[in-house]
């Protein structure tokens, strides 16, 4: 018991740190970085770590240091874009389908099933081929991709939710849908919702990754971490420091995330509790 | 019932997994007589009549179609199917003396008749744009066998040159009828198999006319991605990398005794293309100014690892009437910066609509950053190449810059049609390129050097550097040809080393 | 259950999997239409007259109203008749065929590397969970999940096909042509595939066997003196896989598409590799018959999953 209780803050430790340093450096970014992230500079290229430049250069002597930085924006907009819609979305359509029990619900949770038919990859592809490759279009596929994990999750908790004594109270008293939805439902379910947020921002995270390695995540001249990881491959035997840094910073970034939303669940669902 | 659903779904997997691999069939073998040449680009399919791009003729030209003349490493003219010619007074008459030994691979002979079906089909049926190379002919006339007459409407001097690419690729009569699927030249090779994504498999046509290749076998191995390229030699899957596209990665190879680096040009200008048909493009200030803004020397070196040459026209090296203008505009961010404030364009927002290649993508991020210092903002739009840049740049000329690497022969002609995607119009580059053409071969080197230097002078375009040939091979490999002038991956010469 | 019932249920899945077939085609149909770029103009290039694209366009069929197109589609489709490109001049029915066949591989391969990874060591995690031993391995099934798949295949490929040489760096050999080569290549990218899958699942068995190990029957069965591995195995295994072969279905699906990634990174003549370079010359008719394809995979996949389900849970049957 001893042993789960630690291990269980040191998830929300752990993974709050780590995801207060992504925040932190994308903040940081908007005020300072070392060098222009953006400015080539044809005499610096691919110079190994320096006082003058932390990280080394890239092949286009820009700063690793400085992109890194920048780079957490692009992360944390990836993820803000993709959970956000998914999250707005799914949520209220979840809360809607275990609040009406009749076709309403059916019918949603049977359209749920068919988003979920088409994996993000995927429908991040087709839109890329639609609107054009780039970060916004690629988050928003993302983000529909993701919708139906929210309702489930949403409805499940709703489901339970509404048996419970204070809503049948509530309903026996005349109380509208909108007020039970709005005073009993949501809050009981928001830190289930707030717990998928955290582990889908670790998938948005890695699905601009791919989706960058692909070619159809953020656009240059942008820094983001995928696409570092994306322009530097063809180097890893030559410098693999330049792959192996966006990289990590996306490993960590991931692992943030997932262990945050770990540590969340443990606090949200104490179901859990008793042999944890 | 648990049982058999369990064992059904294992019998429904086996189905699956044992049916699948029915359908392949490409055979790679490791042994002397096979080669394995690696390339970035795959055909679609094999006909170059109607599709555009390289990726067809740099596999199936001199390979596997031959054309009347052939163009050797150092540019020249050289007999191929036929074994002499002569050209009248007036520069109109070919007469053509052909081979009497060749066939084509579907067993049919190759006579004038093919020549004159081939050139005249080149007129009719073909759909993508180089076939107004042949609009030039007047007629053909078959007077025997073996020999076959070309007849010109005026005298050209490009022409017998354009015969050595794929527009003069030779075809036959009965041969055509699924050019996209099987194509049918006389050429040292035949396509045997094809597994599309993968590889095509090149066997050696057992009654070629000529000197038989030294491999008996080439598989075309196809990876798209460069650093799984580079892998694949460095791993022993292939032989031959015909164009590394990773040009920061050669030094590993050049570092390995196992490899051979040959580095040679191409006729390939990575071209940064201003729109000068379109404000703010279309003054000349403006081009000059963005044209002074670039360091093309820093842009070579960070881009593609200083690699290939800097030219400062249309002309590469190889071609007889180059004359390095690379120096007209040098590197002066200053004063580009007074040329656009005297043109009063001091805020520009331009959209950099690039193919998404290895090479466009890096040149497009060195021009963003160096325009930026100039208060030039732009912004890279990488499209997917050809599908996409063809639609929206080459053909609706949607875009204010673009970079694309412009790989045929002689393509300065284009500058000459003022529809063409450029939007470049200048009545005295028509007329010189006309003249050079036209005019006696004495006078063509020197007509031509006029419109390079005009179109230069005028900053029609930026012409960032040439693209290099960098091949890398086993040291097991010889006889590869160091400059791609032809658009052909020639392997004819290519054998193992004794 | 009676068999009555069994087939109902099985007819009730069996409808819902074909409603859910027709609107995914329609949808899919619908998507390619807005596509940018006229097909009769991408297969023309670039000097296509009006006349010639006009003829183009009604020899593809581009003229009709979108309902006969659609209906032309999907019947061509049920039997077994995806078209021909417009760009290769092929059929594309055969091809998809074959670029399955390399991606089924793939993906079953992948899925035997997560399972032979998570069932034991998730299990393992799940009985030591108070022992540093069973949050040592979490902790590496957390960073597993981390690592973006493509940057575990390059280094997977660097580390030995070009440093050690022992396996290709890519490329595919047809099983029935030779074993060896075949398997060979195989390796390394359904390791990639699924090492990072397997850390996921890991996670899953975990809190899975964790869940049964608190049940009450277990502990009964503990409380009789029999080792947590012995009560497991006796009385739990099928409760914990449970909920592992709903997370499998989900996984199975997120392989299907992670399976493109990998197929780029190991250069496989996949179904992936097949869906970017038709989406990169615009190959519409082909880029519908991969999504459709793709889509009723997952679609099938959660149809067996929903079966097994009801197959496997006790108190499922029982109602």
């Amino acid at each position: 018991m001893a042993l789960a209780q630690r291990s269980r803050n040191a998830s929300l430790l752990a993974g709050g740190t780590l995801v207060g340093l992504v925040v932190l450096a994308a903040l940081v970014s908007f005020g300072w970085t070392p060098h222009d992230p953006l400015r080539v500079e044809a005499t610096d290229r691919l110079l190994g770590p320096t006082g003058r430049y932390v990280f080394g250069t890239d092949r286009f002597g820009r700063d690793v240091a400085s992109q890194l930085l920048v780079g957490a924006r692009s992360t944390l907009y990836v993820g803000v874009v993709a959970v956000g819609l998914a999250a707005l979305v799914g949520t209220p359509l979840g809360i809607l389908a275990g609040m009406s029990r009749r076709w309403l619900g059916e019918f949603v949770m049977r359209a749920n099933d068919l988003v979920l038919a088409f994996p993000a990859l995927l429908l991040a592809i087709m839109f890329g081929a639609v609107f054009g490759a780039g970060t916004l279009t690629a988050m928003i596929a993302i983000g529909i991709a993701t919708v139906p994990s929210f309702a489930r999750i949403a409805r499940s908790g709703t489901l339970q939710v509404m048996s419970t004594e204070y809503v049948l109270a509530a309903r026996a008293a005349g109380r509208s849908p909108a007020f039970i939805a709005r005073r009993h439902v949501l809050p009981n379910i928001a830190g289930l919702v707030i717990v998928q947020c955290s582990v889908s921002f670790a998938i948005a995270v890695l699905a601009e990754a791919a989706l960058s390695f692909l070619g159809f995540g953020t656009r240059p001249p942008t820094p983001s971490w995928g696409r570092m990881l994306q322009e530097s491959q063809e180097l890893l035997a030559v410098e693999p420091r330049l792959a192996l840094i966006p990289g990590i910073a996306i490993a960590l970034a991931v692992l943030g995330f997932n262990l945050l939303g770990d540590g969340l669940r443990d606090r949200f669902d104490p179901r859990l509790e008793a042999y944890r | 019932m648990r049982r058999k659903a369990r064992c059904a779904a294992v019998l429904a997997l086996l189905a699956v997994l044992s049916s699948c691999s029915a359908g392949s069939t490409a055979t790679v073998s490791q042994d002397e007589s096979t080669l394995s040449v690696g390339f970035t680009a795959e055909p679609e399919n094999f006909d170059f009549t109607s599709t555009d791009g390289a990726a067809i003729p740099q596999a199936l030209l001199y390979n596997v179609y031959e054309s009347l003349v052939k163009v050797d490493a150092r540019g020249r003219i050289k007999p191929l199917l036929a074994k002499s010619w002569t050209v009248s007074r007036d520069r109109t008459v070919y007469d053509f003396q052909l081979r009497p030994d060749a066939t084509f691979s579907n067993g049919a002979k190759f006579t004038a008749r093919d020549v004159k079906f081939s050139i005249e089909r080149a007129k009719t049926d073909w759909t993508i744009s180089l076939k107004s190379k042949m609009d030039v002919v007047d007629r053909v006339e078959v007077l025997g066998p073996t020999h076959a007459r070309v007849v010109l409407s005026r005298p050209s001097n490009s022409w017998l040159f354009d015969m050595a690419s794929r527009v003069g690729a030779m075809f036959s009569r009965t041969g055509v009828a699924d050019l996209a699927n099987k194509p049918v030249g006389t050429g040292p090779y035949v396509v045997a198999d094809r597994r599309r994504g993968d590889s095509i498999v090149l066997p050696e046509n057992p009654n070629y006319w000529g000197r038989k290749p030294a491999y008996r076998t080439v598989v075309l191995k196809y990876i798209a991605d460069p650093t799984a390229l580079n892998n694949a030699l460095l791993s022993n899957e292939i032989d031959v990398i015909s164009q590394i596209t990773a040009p920061d990665s050669v030094p590993q190879f050049e570092a390995d005794n196992r490899f051979r680096v040959i580095q040679g040009t191409t006729s390939g200008e990575v071209v940064l293309a201003y729109n000068n048909a379109k404000p703010p493009l279309d003054d000349v200030r403006v081009r000059r100014a963005l044209t002074m803004a670039i360091d093309r020397k820093a842009l070579l070196d960070t881009a593609w690892a200083g690699r290939g040459e800097l030219i400062g026209s249309m002309v590469p090296p190889t071609d007889p009437w180059f004359e390095d203008l690379s120096g007209a505009y040098p590197h002066d961010p200053a004063r580009a910066k007074r040329l656009l404030a005297s043109a009063g364009k001091q805020n520009m927002s331009l959209r950099l609509r690039i193919a998404n290649l290895p090479y466009a993508m890096s040149a497009a991020q060195v021009i963003e950053s160096e325009l930026s210092e100039i208060g030039v903002r732009v912004t890279i739009e990488p499209l997917d190449f050809p599908a996409v840049w063809l639609k929206e740049v080459f053909t609706d000329h949607d875009y204010d810059m673009s970079i694309v690497q412009h790989v045929e022969a002689r393509d300065i002609v284009t500058f000459g049609d003022p529809d063409f995607y450029w939007g470049y119009h200048n009545p005295r580059v028509a007329r010189l390129l006309e003249q050079a053409d036209s005019g006696p071969p004495s006078r063509q080197a020197g007509t031509m050097r006029r419109v390079a230097r005009q179109i230069t002078a005028d900053a029609a375009a930026n012409w960032l550097f040439l693209f290099p040939n960098v091949i890398a091979a086993k040291t097991k490999v010889t006889g590869l040809v160091p400059n791609q002038v032809s658009e052909s991956f020639d392997l004819t010469g290519v054998k193992p080393a004794r | 259950m009676t068999t009555s019932a069994v087939l109902m249920a099985l007819a009730r899945r069996a409808a819902i999997l074909l409603a859910s077939v027709l609107v995914a085609s329609v949808v899919i149909f619908l998507f390619m239409t807005v596509i940018p770029g006229d097909p009769a103009q991408v297969a023309l290039g670039v000097n296509a007259t009006p006349e010639l694209l006009a003829r183009t366009r009604h020899e593809f069929g581009l003229d009709r109203p979108l309902i006969s197109q659609y209906l032309d589609w999907v019947g061509g489709v049920f039997s077994g008749d995806f078209g021909t490109s417009y760009v290769t001049r092929e059929p594309i029915g055969p091809q998809l065929v074959d670029r399955l066949g390399v991606t089924v591989w793939l993906v079953g391969t992948g899925m035997l590397v997560a399972l032979a990874m998570a069932i034991p060591l998730g299990t393992l995690a799940a009985v030591r969970h108070r022992k540093p031993s069973g949050a040592a391995i979490s902790g590496f099934a957390q960073l597993g999940i981390a690592v973006p798949a493509f940057l575990a295949g390059m280094l997977l490929v660097q580390l030995f096909a070009v440093r050690l040489g022992w396996l290709p760096s890519g490329g595919w050999t047809p099983p029935n042509q030779d074993a060896g080569a075949f398997l060979r290549g195989l390796v390394l990218p359904a390791l990639s595939l699924g090492l990072v899958q397997g850390a996921v699942l890991t996670r899953y068995v975990r809190t899975s066997v964790l869940d049964t190990l608190g049940q009450d029957y277990l502990r009964t069965a503990r409380s009789k003196g029999l080792r947590p591995y012995q009560a497991l195995f006796r009385h739990g295994l099928r409760n914990a896989a449970l909920p592992v072969i709903t997370v499998l279905g989900l996984q199975l699906a997120t392989l299907l598409i992670g399976a493109v990634v990998v197929e780029r990174v190991f250069v496989l003549p996949g179904l992936g590799s097949m869906l970017l370079d038709s989406v990169a010359s615009r190959d519409l008719l082909a880029v519908q018959g991969i999504v459709l394809v793709l889509v009723v995979g997952v679609l099938l996949v959660n149809f067996v999953v929903d079966l097994l389900y009801t197959v496997l849970d006790p108190r499922l049957r029982g109602s």
